[in-house]
């Protein structure tokens, strides 16, 4: 079951913007430096709840923040 | 994922690594590499640039094996971890830039980021202007960031693409171990410092190899001293700064173990009534501070500290490798237009710089696009 799932993408400024467009749309995000099992990029990711992925991506889209890939982590 | 992957990505992960660097740059000066300078991205990197023959000043002309070698250690771990991924394209020549005014910043200041943290522990308190300009110019880096400062995504490119760098640092590498004079000495590449900082250095060998220790290790951890002052302004994240207070710990200890602590803004007054300053280092304060934010600021702009750069363009980022270039140069320039430390230029490309670097950071915001 997951229960987590890590937004990754281009650069910490999207990772900025990621986490306010997505706070506004009322969903719990979090800024977190990019997990290190997910990328050895020393940037930012966003930490999201697994049941949101798919209105957390609809609202990245509509907002234009580009999105590299998103990680479901196991609980 | 493997074992000792998870091991690098933890809080006792990065902790042992910072420790090990800190450790090993205090010995590496025991051992015979400048005084509070066992490793110094910027330093090291001005030097090579002197032994190319980039710069004219004599005291720091030494190819350092210590660069190539963080660069190698750091491509071997990307191989060996699967993690080499050729990449480039994100505004490659605004990094070049900004890792010329980073190192120009660096250089007023005499020390990357790694050197101010060995600086304050060897008991060089001019290093905590350094440190509080960094500090400064990271903030206002982050600044930018929040409102939407980037350089663009980078691509996949080409595995040649990202192979160069490493096959350049290759070849400084075996230079460096050969030494080979192509003239007459003096006139000719490579030059090689008589006396000053650019004379003391340890072996090849033990530089080397901690060089290839360092650069693996790093790779594996993320080990950057800019990221984790980011992270701790920006997300109240911690967790890289901690590797860069175990790495400021382990060199203070190794410095008091090895009697290389030597506390104060200078190391007093000489028997003819002179003051003696700390080694590579001076006490005009407002150029330690002003210059360490302008190298914060382009560091955090670039996206990590010079050594990160280094790390980064061994696991193939091609962006990363044209900020390391960018440094080369900036240390050439700097030595070459009196930039360094309190020459005569450094107050004016101070001011430059960091009105420069603030238009890249004003020009570089993206504004997003929205779906309709």
């Amino acid at each position: 079951m997951n229960t987590v799932a890590i937004i990754l993408v281009y650069s910490t400024s999207h990772a900025i913007q990621a986490e306010r467009v997505l706070k506004k749309a009322g969903l719990a995000a979090k800024l977190i430096p990019t997990p290190r099992q997910l990328s050895s990029d020393c940037g930012s990711a966003i930490r999201i709840d697994a049941a949101d992925q798919e209105a957390s991506t609809a609202a990245l889209e509509r907002a234009g923040v580009p999105i590299d890939r998103l990680v479901a982590i196991g609980a | 994922m493997s074992k000792p992957n998870d091991f690098f990505a933890t809080l006792a992960g990065i902790i042992v690594v910072g420790l090990v660097i800190g450790g090993l740059a205090a010995t590496l000066q025991r051992i015979g590499n400048p005084a509070n300078m066992g490793v110094c991205v910027a330093c090291f990197t001005r030097d090579i640039a002197g032994a190319l023959g980039l710069h004219r000043a004599g005291i720091v002309q030494y190819l350092r094996p210590e660069i190539p070698a963080f660069c190698l250690g750091s491509f071997l771990a990307a191989l060996v971890f699967r993690e080499f991924r050729p990449r480039t394209g994100s505004a490659p020549v605004i990094r070049f830039i900004l890792g010329m005014f980073a190192m120009i910043g660096a250089l007023i200041f005499l020390g990357c980021p790694w050197r101010a943290m060995l600086r304050l522990a060897g008991g060089d308190w001019n290093a905590i202007l350094g440190i509080a300009g960094l500090i400064v110019g990271i903030s206002i880096g982050v600044g930018f960031l929040r409102g939407g400062f980037n350089l663009g995504r980078s691509y996949p490119s080409r595995t040649v693409a990202g192979l160069v760098l490493p096959a350049v640092m290759f070849v400084l590498l075996i230079l460096a171990v050969l030494y080979p004079q192509f003239g007459e000495d003096g006139r000719a590449a490579l030059f090689r410092s008589a006396k000053g900082p650019g004379a003391a250095s340890a072996t090849v060998v033990a530089s080397t190899l901690a060089g290839l220790v360092i650069g693996f290790l790093a790779q594996r951890t993320r080990f950057c001293t800019v990221g984790g002052i980011r992270d701790a302004i920006l997300m109240r994240d911690f967790h890289l700064l901690s590797g860069v207070a175990a790495f400021l710990v382990a060199a203070f200890v190794m410095n008091v173990v090895y009697g290389q602590f030597h506390p104060g803004f200078t190391r007093g007054v000489s028997d003819a009534g002179e003051i003696i300053n700390q080694p590579a280092a001076h006490t005009t304060h407002w150029l330690n501070f002003g210059g360490m934010i302008l190298a914060g600021l382009s560091f955090t702009l670039a996206g990590g500290c010079p050594g990160r750069q280094v790390f980064l363009s061994g696991e193939g980022d091609g962006d990363a490798g044209l900020f390391v270039l960018g440094m080369l140069t900036g240390a050439a320039v700097a030595h070459n237009f009196m930039m360094v430390a309190t020459q005569s230029t450094a107050p004016y490309i101070l001011a430059i710089g960091l009105v420069l670097v603030m238009i890249i950071g004003f020009m570089g915001r993206e504004r997003l696009a929205p779906a309709r």
